[in-house]
């Protein structure tokens, strides 16, 4: 059986036009996707029933058992963090909110490592921003800065910038013009038009540079910013103001970087000079598919994107002090729920050594490498494959992913609820 | 079987005619009954002013743009914190509350039904899903069409019946109640960075002016059989000189329906200015009103400006972006492909600035000079001027001349040049204010027959208690008292339960959301279009199979399905 | 010899992301890209094994030749073995210095840890049932 019009459930473009066949309820084929798409899709890995760490190894253990020790590890927990968020759908960070409300927890998602910092930017100066149809059927000029799409968002240039069809482009991929601003030449970089190569740390002022250009006082930049020549900031410059319609994306490299949320504040401000030339946008591309969609579940339920504190009843909002990396950091927390994210492979060990040493349970369908660090892991459906829910691709557009195959194993939502139940029940309520 | 007995109730209820007569109200499973036994639970209001829930029909509590407006200012987050407490979640907010927020305090005003003022169709789910967290209220949304493509290029086409068709495909598709038009061509100019500057200048590329799209929707509106009518943002927004765009747009509109209005504008306050640039702009109420006053195939809710702090959000990308320019404060904008725009800029509305005193005043003028009550409703467009949590001093400055001059003494001392507040002599009454934000808001809205905005037997039993007693408090020099008994009643009551006591919510609650099913004939189907398909399939970044809302997402709901003339 | 450490997303890292016990993620994930004249200046060839020593910690990986570097720079995909080695502080932003770190290079003879070796080195525990 051939299912059309799938949504993947790898990265924040959220494609769905997949083409999954089935067969006894496996995949067995997909077409349209990525690379990565296909390795999620076809991945047989599944863990079959909830884990737990003994002496010596692991032991098979029971839903009911595992969801018990999660309960009561929450509710002995002074200071419990649960983290991830990204992996899953919306139905189940609901949930994950009322259980961080209800314990007086911390909640915080994958965010604080990828795009926390353009959200501390977003929140200084706002964001001039779009749907990704916008940009496809619009933009005569798209920037790449500081990310790599052709590895990390395989179809973001073919199916919303370089390579689309767009309505007012007669022949789009001849007619947008693809800058990329990168600290190495990836691949992306060799099919742009305009490669800018910038050195380590110098996004700042490059920003700072072409917005002074812009500005018309090119006059104070010096003949090479960061590596970069006056001549070719100036040719970007008067491409960017020649454009009827300009997106910038940017990565990473932008938010990990020396500056992080100030490099990210420079570059929206530069999209701001530029809107009072013609049109621009800015959008950040985020990587896991739902990562968008947990800034967007925490901030109607909670008044904030991530690193949510409640431990004083409230709602308390401090990145930097209330994210994860900094609670584990100063080993803070002394019991860690973690869905849909694998910190023990994305952490600085200075953290995961504080994991290894707390409470820890894993509600995630494979073994990563944070099952070592964990007591127990209750495995799940996948989200977009044997489960379906809601998620917000990178420009807010909010997508259901499906349910292709028939589930064995109850979905994060279900979980989460019992766990939620049972604590409500331990508290009397 | 659930029974509530209401004795001693002083009911205003003015769609059924009923203005402070004391008597006792019946409930049977959440609907208005003639009787009940004597196993009836009962709330003796004592005398207390009893109306039906508030109905607010122009707010923006949920979805994407309301949502980022709370995502991009976490010290409007930190400005109104509550915490976790009994059935009551922990909110934030001040004038974007997190949407329990918005729903606890509308309750505690008694305020038990919603319509969201902007919904863009493609991001429908997520305004559903916020719907399913403002538990407390019955939600609609309002459905943005002011820049979409292919019903523009049907009005070009001049087929006013595709147009139709798309519509009701759309509001079937993404479970949307009304047709919302903001700016419309302005938000498809925006997508260039432009603008359009009246109701005559075309929309680029696509070739056709507001004056059509405005004309074009108002008959397929009809040709839809919508309970609502077309719900209008007029151009030319927060411009000083728009009352002639607001005119010429009035102009525009037939007496299309023998129900209810053929037009609902939307925060008129804010488009209602004379001069020509920020140095003489001035107040035209007068001319607005007289308008109004005329055609009774309008109805307007005034967009009333409190001062303070607040956050403006609209589709109206470009004007978000012009006020940008004026306050250099923060900015955020969201154009949505093929459909419509959308910007948040946080603001400070001060006494002390002539332009935001003359808001204030014309808003209130709006109120005033509109001799019907049932043709201007009470709002703030929230919290474009203010946010909601202000409705009962505005309902005080309405019905108080004393309350109104002593805040104009405190506004910018040029004011009085420019606007005719202080002219206007004119007390509003308890029912004026009943008909503001019941009677008028179910009839406009096209909801009464559901029984919604009154008490009448059959009707759903959404009640306000307030502690008030009308025939011992003034109005008109009682302005405190009446701030005090509409911020906070004693019960709110919601499907026949009790949902808010004394500001405390009592139960977790669960909202309904009420949507429009037009049926149109098989020739007019857009799922049976190849055109309309591939097009869509071509330049949307949504295949059209994934872009309808799932049932999922309404999971109470009450469906209104339309025999569409198509 | 100093050297500028960045980490990130690759496909290859990426399709292994729900594979992480796999050969391929641990090749892929333990690799120090580096330019080719930096390797000569260290004196290495290709797919020989160099320990990179930041503030926090030292690590061994395979170097891999890569022309896309600038010299004087180094790429590790995101994943445990950067992260051994990454500071994690966040200077009050939450996010820790992923990119842009001062390390040093050296050839060693050592043989890289697995990812398990890893985890288990700071009290993890391999889940071995595949």
């Amino acid at each position: 059986m051939k299912i059309n019009d799938v949504v993947c459930p790898f990265c924040g473009c959220l494609c769905d036009d997949l083409e999954i066949t089935v067969e006894h309820n496996r995949i067995v084929a997909v077409d349209n996707g990525c690379t990565l798409a296909n390795a999620k899709f076809m991945s047989k890995e599944q863990l079959a029933s909830p884990i737990r760490r003994t002496g010596e190894g692991w032991e098979n253990i029971s839903y009911d058992e595992a969801i018990q020790y999660t309960v009561d590890m929450l509710l002995d927990a002074d200071r419990p963090l649960l983290y991830g968020w990204s992996g899953t759908h919306g139905e189940a960070q609901c949930i994950g909110v009322h259980v961080s409300e209800l314990v007086g927890g911390i909640i915080d998602s994958t965010t604080s490592v990828c795009h926390g910092p353009s959200i501390l930017a977003i929140q200084e100066v706002g964001h001039p921003g779009c749907t990704l149809g916008r940009v496809k059927n619009r933009a005569d000029v798209v920037i790449y800065w500081g990310c790599n799409p052709l590895e990390a968002h395989p179809r973001h240039m073919s199916r919303y910038t370089t390579y689309a069809d767009g309505y007012f482009l007669q022949n789009a991929f001849r007619e947008r013009k693809v800058i990329v601003v990168d600290v190495r030449e990836t691949e992306t970089a060799r099919v742009a038009d305009e490669f800018i190569r910038i050195k380590e740390g110098g996004d700042y002022a490059v920003l700072s540079a072409l917005r002074a250009i812009v500005r018309g006082k090119g006059d104070v930049v010096p003949e090479s910013v960061a590596g970069v020549s006056r001549s070719q900031l100036e040719r970007i410059v008067t491409l960017c103001k020649d454009a009827k319609f300009g997106a910038i994306f940017f990565g990473l490299g932008l938010t990990m970087t020396r500056g992080k949320y100030k490099n990210v504040r420079n570059a929206i401000e530069l999209v701001d000079e530029l809107s009072r030339h013609t049109k621009f946008t800015i959008t950040p591309m985020r990587g896991h598919w739902n990562v968008y969609g947990s800034n967007e579940v925490f901030t109607w339920m909670t008044g904030y994107p991530y690193a949510i504190d409640f431990c004083r009843g409230i709602a308390f909002y401090n990145p930097g002090e209330t994210s994860a990396i900094d609670l584990l950091a100063r080993k803070e927390c002394d019991a860690c729920l973690i869905i849909g994210s694998d910190p023990g492979a994305h952490f600085p060990r200075g953290c995961v050594e504080h994991l290894a040493e707390i409470p820890t349970v894993v509600i995630d369908p494979v073994p990563t490498m944070t099952t070592a660090l964990a007591d127990v892991q209750i495995p799940v459906a996948v989200s977009g494959i044997d489960a379906d829910g809601t998620a917000y691709r990178m420009d807010g557009v909010p997508i259901r992913v499906r349910k292709v195959i028939e589930p064995t194993l109850p979905n994060d939502r279900e979980v989460l609820k019992s766990i939620h139940a049972k604590m409500k029940e331990a508290k009397g309520q | 079987m659930t029974e509530l007995l209401i004795r001693n109730a002083c009911v205003i209820d003015p769609l059924n005619d009923i203005c402070g007569e004391v008597m006792d109200i019946a409930v049977r499973d959440g609907k208005i009954v003639e009787s009940v036994g004597s196993g009836a639970e009962v709330i003796d209001a004592g005398g207390s002013l009893t109306m039906p829930g508030g109905i607010d029909s122009h707010t923006h509590i949920c979805g994407t743009k309301v949502n980022f407006g709370r995502y991009m200012s976490p010290e409007d987050m930190r400005a109104g914190r509550t915490a976790r407490r009994g059935h009551m979640h922990s909110t934030s907010g001040y004038s974007v509350p997190t949407t329990y927020g918005t729903s606890y305090r509308y309750s505690a005003m008694g305020y038990t039904t919603a319509l969201e003022g902007a919904m863009a169709p493609l991001e429908a789910r997520h305004t559903h899903e916020e719907f399913t967290h403002t538990p407390l209220q019955d939600m609609m949304a309002n459905t943005l069409f002011d820049g979409n493509w292919p019903i523009m290029q049907a009005i070009h086409d001049g087929d006013i019946r595709r147009a139709a068709a798309i519509v009701g495909w759309t509001l079937s598709a993404v479970k949307g109640f009304a047709i919302k038009l903001t700016n419309p061509g302005g938000t498809e100019a925006w997508g260039w960075g432009k603008d359009v500057a009246s109701i005559r200048d075309p929309v680029p590329h696509f070739e056709v002016t507001p004056a059509e799209i405005i004309r074009a929707m108002i008959e397929a509106n009809e040709m839809l059989n919508l309970p609502h009518s077309v719900h209008l943002h007029c151009n030319c927004l927060g411009k000083p000189g728009n009352h002639q765009c607001t005119l010429e747009t009035f102009d525009l509109v037939p007496n299309a329906n023998n129900k209810r209005q053929s037009l609902y504008a939307t925060h008129v306050q804010f488009h209602s200015y004379g001069g020509s640039s920020w140095r003489d702009i001035c107040s035209r109420s007068e001319e607005i009103c007289r308008a109004i006053n005329s055609k009774p195939q309008i109805v307007i809710d005034m967009g009333q400006v409190m001062f303070g702090k607040t956050t403006t959000m609209t589709a109206d990308g470009p004007m978000e972006f012009n006020l940008y320019r004026l306050y250099h404060n923060k900015w955020s904008n969201h154009d949505v492909e093929l459909e419509t725009g959308s910007g948040i800029i946080p603001v400070y509305y001060s006494r002390k600035n002539l332009v935001n005193s003359i808001m204030w005043s014309i808003g209130l003028e709006l109120a005033l000079l509109t001799d019907n009550p049932w043709q201007c409703i009470l709002s703030t467009d929230n919290p474009n001027g203010a946010p909601f949590v202000k409705y009962p001093e505005i309902m005080a400055l309405l019905m108080s001349k004393r309350y109104r001059n002593e805040i104009f003494g405190t506004v910018h001392p040029d004011t009085e040049h420019n606007v005719p507040l202080a002219a206007i002599d004119r007390e509003l009454t308890w029912n004026d204010i009943a008909i503001m934000t019941r009677g008028a808001p179910a009839k406009a809205l096209g909801i009464e027959d559901l029984g919604k905005g009154h008490l009448g037997e059959g009707a759903d039993a959404d009640i306000a208690i307030y502690p008030i007693n009308i025939n011992e408090t003034d109005p008109a020099t009682s302005a405190e008292e009446v701030i005090r008994a509409f911020g906070q009643t004693d019960y709110t009551i919601k499907r026949g339960r009790v949902v808010c006591r004394q500001g405390t919510c009592m139960v977790d609650g669960k909202n309904t959301t009420i949507w429009v099913d037009p049926h149109i004939s098989e020739n007019y189907s857009m799922d049976h279009d190849p055109e309309f398909a591939k097009n869509f399939d071509r330049y949307y970044t949504v295949r059209m199979s994934n872009y309808p809302v799932q049932e999922e997402y309404i999971r109470r709901n009450l469906c209104i399905e339309t025999e569409a003339q198509l | 010899m100093k050297f500028i450490l960045n980490t990130g997303r690759t496909v290859t890292q990426g399709r292994h992301v729900e594979h992480k016990y796999h050969q391929g993620y641990f090749e892929e994930t333990s690799s120090c890209f580096i330019h080719p004249l930096d390797l000569m200046d260290l004196d290495l060839e290709d797919g020989e094994h160099v320990e990179v020593v930041s503030e926090w910690g030292s690590v061994v990986l395979r170097a891999v030749s890569c022309e896309d570097l600038r010299k004087g720079m180094i790429f590790v995909p995101l994943g445990p073995f950067a992260n051994h080695i990454i500071p994690p502080r966040t200077h009050s932003t939450g996010m820790p210095d992923f990119k842009n770190i001062t390390v040093e290079l050296a050839r060693t003879e050592r043989e890289r840890l697995t990812q398990w070796e890893l985890m288990e080195k700071i009290g993890g525990k391999r889940y071995e049932n595949q």
